[in-house]
């Protein structure tokens, strides 16, 4: 069947049905909540436990059980290694990943796709793991990518049900209460983890840094808690925050930077109020940079950032530039810092910023966002998750949640990287659809989608360079001869669920590339 | 024997070529999606020279005419006596004589990494340097390559290229890159009238020889040396191509034992611009060096437009919106040179000799002034400039 962004969708994928992607806000699921299981907690009950071996035990993980992680330590993450290889150990079977997303450093995790361990997978995978699972075949079912609100979503409209919850702890009590920004390694917020936390059968907190009774702030409370490991290392904190998060120095990147910044202070939106939504990429942070400058010469008082929190975004907050920042992740240790220090750094959960079944998300409040992207198509579609060559390479994150929800969404992406144009006629594969995207920035010009008039008329009258997407792709492809393309099979290598929970795209099997003159 | 041209630098292209054998080897990280494309660059390339060469190319990211650029230069220095030099057709027309020139952005003639994009900041001249960014054993590889760039990249405003002085391999820099129409070239360490007259007559017999319209290639000498500046005034007239003075602060104070601080310059500066404004030519100022002195970049800019530059040289892109702003003809300028104008037109309807405006006389320089400040902000309208 063909979805509302024009894919090909198959009927069922794997054991599932599938709804079909309708638009960007038309589909309105009918159902409840799940909850948890209620077991209460003797007044002595010790949750204690010596090894991940023993938690393993004392849960009764068991063969086809769907097991969670959080990805608050990003690359530098030990955590779901650690338990795989006690899962092996175990002996257990066809385990389902689901963590919220998979980095480079857990490239073990093929090896135990490989011995039987883990047949099915439902996560963002960033790197090796989605080039292996790229190869088709490896699976029992087709992965399943969900973007950080959909998964929330997943979760309590019962999509997916956790038997165990692994949760990577910076630091924990004896008795279950936990968070990720104190302790001898902290990586920010794990409120990633909450949900995960509330609904899985079993939680277990593993921490490195086990303090007396109560440790706060409680992101994780002893309410949902089962057991607490204690182990050496959780991760490796160079690759968890980094110290500084380097700006960007390619003229490309700091030209498309500009043109972002310029074109949110000629956009109707930078006024008294304005919010926007940071990020942790070279072209986010200095954008983010250049709007604290322009508010601070306009006089212009924000209402909030919205995190990945970033020491630029701090560094906004810090000069009363905006009101509050509102933080699901951070990507250094000054936002951590401030997480700590400052009351308006407020640390939010992905239900409460971007669960489409809710009553209320933060990105719908936001007034602007300038995103990345892998590739752009003349429709505004965005891919973030394969790379032009057909393989899936990256998660999904809040690219959905954060475009849906802002009033004007900007898609920052160099028009050439390499030899590679990034303009397609049709994106490899529909991450979000163009219906939420406003405008594309690329060092050649901007690009206004045609239902943006009114950004159009606003954009030329400050004298920004604004030129079709068309033209823009032209003439990059004067450059370069034409370059190849994936050829698909049949086979469905992942699924890629709309926030709602539709499915807007497949990742299918390449069979091989084609190119054409 | 094997040449190699080139690097595996980021949006570079090696190429190893042997000449006497056959055969063509691709590597590029991205085989799947690219070589096939890259293969057919580079044998179009090889049979256009017309060698009998063995190819090997390690490609890194590089645009199509590095590639040719590339090959080109690795199968002329391996077969120098049968090699054709590759003539590219060229889409390019001459510039306006006098038009803003408010930048002029350097780039490195040998890196493909950092020309790539180099058109797309909007300076006013793209200036594609052969001389002292260019390593001597480099400079006939980037010859080639700016040829080529030249040839592919439309520019939105001017290209111009600064070649080597004459003596020192200027003349093969003008013999390639005028296959590429570059709208100028640009002389550095010029000294006397004589220099740029050779410069001029250099170019007008590879013009004639190329085909290319005759006189249409401008001249920008650059005066970096003490006799360079004392000879500003014969510099700026010596030939109709020349269409602005630029200094060079570097050169000139090694060259006279000066520190780099604006008083101990402002004689170099000042005569420049007398010089450049009694030849009715534009005054460029020299390149400000530290490019993470934003201040200081922004207060240079100010006190050289103060002083009558028309212009500013840039090593980054990152400096070319201070130097816009300095250059740029004000609101209030722009306002006065419409009044001007309009006074000047009616006195002529009235058949009045002499134009007045607010009870003063309004004299020639300052009525042509005044014209050339509403072209140039005519000019400068919508253009989509980074604040």
């Amino acid at each position: 069947m063909r979805n509302a962004v024009g894919r090909e969708i198959p009927e069922r994928i794997g054991s599932r049905d599938v709804e079909a992607y309708r638009g960007a806000f038309a589909f309105r699921r009918d159902g409840r909540k799940v909850a948890r299981h209620q077991k209460g907690a003797p007044q002595s009950e010790d949750k204690l436990l010596p090894s991940i071996d023993a938690a393993i035990e004392a849960c009764g993980l068991s063969d086809g059980m769907t097991i969670s992680f959080h990805h608050s330590f990003r690359d530098g993450d030990r955590v779901i290694n650690l338990v795989l290889d006690a899962c092996a150990r175990a002996g257990l079977k066809d385990l389902r990943l689901f963590p919220t997303a998979l980095f480079p450093a857990h490239q073990p995790v093929i090896e135990h796709v490989r011995n039987g361990v883990v047949s099915r997978i439902e996560g963002s995978m960033n790197g090796a793991v989605g080039a292996f699972v790229s190869q088709g075949g490896q699976l029992a079912e087709p992965a399943v990518l969900r973007s950080h609100g959909g998964r929330w979503r997943a979760v309590e409209a019962g999509d997916v049900e956790i038997d165990v919850a692994f949760i990577a702890a910076p630091q924990a009590d004896p008795y279950g209460n936990a968070n990720g920004i104190r302790g001898k390694t902290p990586c920010g917020p794990i409120s990633f983890a909450t949900v995960d936390a509330r609904h899985a059968r079993q939680t277990v907190v593993i921490t490195n840094d086990l303090q007396p009774y109560p440790v706060y702030p409680m992101e994780i409370e002893q309410g949902w808690t089962d057991w607490v490991v204690e182990v050496d290392e959780i991760g490796d904190p160079a690759s968890i925050a980094s110290g500084t998060l380097q700006l960007t120095r390619s003229p490309t990147n700091l030209r498309i930077a500009r043109l972002t910044a310029d074109a949110v202070v000629a956009s109707p939106y930078f006024v008294d109020g304005f919010s926007f939504q940071g990020g942790a990429g070279g072209i986010s942070l200095a954008v983010t940079s250049h709007l604290g400058d322009e508010m601070e010469k306009a006089g212009i008082v924000g209402s909030f950032g919205m995190g990945g929190g970033t020491k630029m975004l701090v560094g906004v907050l810090h000069r009363g530039l905006i009101r509050a920042i509102l933080d699901g992740q951070a990507f250094d240790l000054d936002a951590i810092a401030s997480i700590r220090d400052d009351a308006a750094h407020v640390m939010i959960d992905p239900g409460f910023y971007a669960n489409f079944d809710s009553r209320g998300c933060a990105t719908y409040q936001l007034d602007t966002a300038f995103l990345g992207a892998t590739e752009v198509d003349l429709d505004f579609n965005v891919n973030v998750n394969t790379h032009s060559d057909g393989r899936l390479l990256h998660g999904i994150g809040g690219h959905q949640d954060v475009a849906a929800g802002a009033a004007m969404t900007m898609i920052t992406i160099p028009a050439l990287r390499g030899r590679m144009p990034m303009i397609r006629d049709r994106v490899t594969t529909v991450t979000t659809p163009g219906e939420v995207v406003d405008v594309v920035v690329t060092e050649r010009g901007l690009a206004v989608n045609p239902r943006r008039e009114d950004l159009t008329e606003r954009f030329v009258a400050a004298g920004l360079p604004v030129r079709g997407l068309e033209e823009i792709k032209a003439e990059v492809e004067r450059l370069v001869r034409p370059v190849g393309r994936p050829i698909f099979g049949e086979e469905v290598i992942a699924a890629i669920e709309w926030r709602d929970g539709t499915v807007i795209d497949v990742v299918r099997k390449v069979e091989g590339w084609e190119c054409k003159k | 024997m094997v040449v190699r041209i080139g690097s595996e630098e980021k949006g570079d292209c090696l190429v190893e070529v042997e000449p006497g054998r056959d055969g063509l080897t691709v590597e590029t990280k991205n085989k799947d999606l690219l070589e096939e494309g890259i293969r057919t660059v580079v044998g179009e390339a090889v049979s256009t020279l017309g060698v009998d060469a063995s190819v090997r190319t390690v490609e890194t990211g590089a645009l199509d005419y590095v590639i040719v650029a590339r090959v080109e230069a690795a199968v002329r220095a391996a077969a120098p006596d049968r090699a054709t030099p590759i003539v590219p057709s060229v889409d390019r027309d001459a510039s306006e004589r006098d038009r803003p020139r408010r930048s002029r952005l350097y780039a490195p003639g040998n890196r493909p990494r950092l020309l790539a994009g180099i058109e797309v900041h909007g300076a006013d001249c793209v200036l594609l340097d052969l001389e002292d960014a260019v390593p001597l054993a480099e400079k006939p590889a980037a010859r080639i390559l700016v040829k080529h760039l030249l040839a592919t990249v439309r520019f939105p405003d001017e290209v111009w290229v600064r070649i080597n002085p004459l003596d020192a391999g200027g003349r093969d820099d003008v013999e390639e890159i005028l296959l590429g129409r570059p709208h100028g070239i640009c002389l550095p360490k010029a000294e006397s009238a004589a220099d740029v007259r050779a410069l001029s007559e250099l170019l007008r017999r590879v013009e004639s020889n190329r085909g290319v319209d005759e006189g249409g290639t401008w001249i920008l000498p650059i005066l970096e040396t003490a006799a360079g500046v004392l000879h500003a005034e014969e510099i700026a007239s010596a030939d109709p191509r020349v269409v602005a003075l630029a200094f060079g602060a570097e050169d000139y104070t090694r060259d006279v034992g000066a520190r780099r601080r604006w008083d101990a310059l402002l004689y170099a500066r000042s005569r420049i611009v007398a010089a450049a404004a009694s030849a009715g030519i534009q005054a460029s100022d020299t390149v400000f060096a530290d490019l993470d002195d934003a201040a200081g970049l922004e207060e240079e800019c100010v006190r050289a437009r103060d002083l009558g530059f028309d212009g500013k040289g840039a090593i980054n892109p990152r400096q070319l919106p201070a130097i816009h702003r300095a250059f740029s003809p004000t609101e209030d300028e722009i306002e006065y040179a419409r009044r001007v104008v309009a006074a000047a037109e009616e006195a002529e309807a009235n058949g009045a000799g002499a134009v007045a405006l607010d009870g003063r006389m309004v004299d020639r320089p300052v009525l042509e002034r005044a014209r050339r400040t509403i072209k140039y902000a005519g000019r400068l309208v919508g253009r989509g400039e980074e604040r």
